[in-house]
């Protein structure tokens, strides 16, 4: 293994003072309960989004906390769901009268505290409320789940309901919101290599030179099915399939198109991969509307990337162009 | 009638923290032979987080006590039982933040309170073969005696610990369907189910510990 890594019990806590240390004037960091939130939150007059998994998929979900993204985000240790404490602080923190929203993914560990801490939050009169993202067509259930996976699809969902938040949406807008886009969005992904968590050690699944998973989860979880490395065209048939056909998406769809890194891939791969989808996009007769290339939602150091595609409407698309920020970050 | 208090709920608590302890390997024996093999490991972390954390517990209330039994169990008991075995001390808490002492008809509506949220939470149902197949029939014991103004609470603690631990047999022949021994389906059929036994072991070690004998159990009306 080699990291750039101190005390690897120490990992996540350092990540995150170095989020907040990047970051000053938006941020503030909390390390008893793991949680970054934005400076600025809560406030009288917005809703305020958290979200906690784990950690290992920056930049989601820590570095996603900005102006119209999440106002707090309380992960866990790598690959593990955070204690239900650091969802409850997270969400007592964060109290607004216009209510908190909770955004999670779809894995057990995550429902579960999120669900005891919105229950005993609740019953101490917080208006907290909670909607799960399952983007992911690989597998129906895993090893993580009940239901699909919530992948890369979440940062569509993050950014919608944040724009919307910030322009005075009432918490059952969001609900609703959240429920459309994650709705319309749709992911696979696929590994080239494993990823080493630092507190592990060692490679979480072993796989050949030549192999790659063919709808890897985000934490390693097998996905359909393993098979000999192909061109990059090929992997893209076969993403683009899966995910344009679940949907469906239809000729004369707008969409925006995303090729999210696994955290091990370059952009210039990157990029031969969303050329590959660009150009089926126009074949199938949708409209790339908007793109995205980069790191969402990563597993470590993993090489690989998923495919995403989300089905435009006036409203999601005005939502995806307001202004944003956040840690994540080139400019 | 002669009302549970705080200093009894502590000593509830303390005395199921050394039953987990002690049985760390043979609840993880009884889990390999159908599930994973976690089971003891899990709870003994978790209670052995309450006592590392003992002397610093809240105790202004039973509630507010439970409560952080319910966070240290959650938090530190691993897998899908920390957030199921958290969520029973958080529902049983949630009723009872400003008590500090309850009675049988209290300690009925805590554990009503606590078979539902372990239902919600696992998705679990009674006849599963899970937990909830000692605690309903403890909390069905606890609810005779919850009118009676006689009864006596050490008397209803041996009863309860009589049907938990009848609970055990009564069981060992069905299929669990729920949790990680329903992985393994029709294998589960002829096993002890980890959960029911725990629960068992601890209201008969609490008796143990209280020199309560089956012989003062609360006759069952």
């Amino acid at each position: 293994m080699k990291k750039f890594v101190n005390d690897p019990a120490n990992f996540v806590a350092e990540m995150l003072e170095g989020v907040y240390l990047a970051n000053p004037q938006m941020l503030r960091y909390v390390p008893q309960f793991n949680i970054i939130h934005r400076a600025d939150r809560p406030a009288a007059d917005k809703v305020s989004i958290v979200q906690g998994s784990g950690s290992g998929h920056e930049p989601a979900h820590v570095m996603a906390v900005g102006p119209g993204m999440l106002d707090a985000a309380a992960p866990g240790n790598v690959f593990s769901a955070p204690p239900m404490e650091y969802c409850y602080e997270c969400i007592k923190l964060m109290n607004s009268p216009k209510g908190v929203l909770a955004l999670i993914n779809n894995y057990q560990g995550d429902r579960m505290n999120w669900d005891m801490a919105i229950e005993l939050a609740q019953a101490e009169g917080i208006n907290v409320k909670s909607f799960v993202i399952d983007d992911d067509v690989a597998v129906q259930d895993s090893t993580h789940t009940v239901g699909r996976r919530g992948v890369a699809g979440n940062f569509f969902v993050i950014k919608t309901c944040g724009a919307a938040a910030e322009r005075g949406a009432s918490l059952d807008d969001l609900l609703a919101l959240a429920k459309k886009v994650n709705g319309q969005v749709r992911t696979m992904g696929v590994a080239l290599t494993s990823c080493t968590p630092p507190a592990k050690g060692a490679p979480i699944f072993q796989i050949g030179e030549d192999e790659m998973e063919m709808g890897v989860g985000i934490h390693g979880e097998p996905g359909r099915r393993r098979d000999k490395l192909k061109p990059a065209d090929a992997i893209v048939d076969e993403l683009f399939k899966a995910v344009s056909s679940d949907l469906p998406f239809k000729r004369g769809d707008r969409v925006a198109l995303m090729i999210n890194g696994l955290g091990g891939t370059p952009p210039s791969e990157l990029y031969v991969l969303y050329r590959a989808a660009a150009l089926r996009c126009k074949d199938a007769g949708f409209e790339v509307v908007r793109s995205y290339v980069n790191n969402y939602c990563t597993s470590l150091e993993m090489a690989g990337a998923s495919l995403t595609l989300l089905r435009l409407d006036d409203e999601i698309e005005d939502l995806l162009a307001a202004p944003a920020d956040a840690a994540w970050r080139i400019f | 009638m002669k009302e549970i208090t705080l200093a009894d709920v502590e000593q509830a608590i303390r005395s199921a923290a050394a039953t987990a302890l002690r049985n760390e390997k043979y609840f993880s024996e009884l889990d390999a032979a159908a599930g994973d093999a976690d089971f003891g490991v899990s709870l003994a972390s978790g209670f052995r987080a309450i006592e590392q954390e003992w002397e610093q517990l809240d105790r202004s209330s039973i509630g507010n006590f439970l409560l952080k039994v319910s966070m240290l169990i959650t938090r530190n008991v691993g897998g899908c039982s920390g957030p199921i075995w958290g969520t029973g001390f958080m529902r049983a808490a949630a009723l009872t933040r400003d008590k500090t002492s309850i009675t049988l008809a209290d300690l009925d509506k805590m554990l009503t309170a606590s078979i539902e949220g372990i239902q919600q939470r696992g998705g679990a149902a009674p006849g599963d073969k899970t937990l909830l197949d000692a605690l309903v029939p403890v909390r069905d014991v606890v609810r005779q005696h919850a009118a009676d103004p006689d009864a006596d609470p050490r008397a209803v603690l041996a009863e309860a610990a009589r049907v938990a631990t009848d609970a055990i047999e009564r069981t060992r022949d069905w299929v669990a369907k729920r949790g990680r021994q329903s992985f393994t389906g029709e294998r589960s059929r002829g096993t002890l189910d980890p959960g029911i036994v725990a629960i068992a072991t601890m209201l008969n070690d609490l008796c143990s510990q209280l020199g309560v004998s089956r012989a003062d159990a609360a006759a069952s009306s």
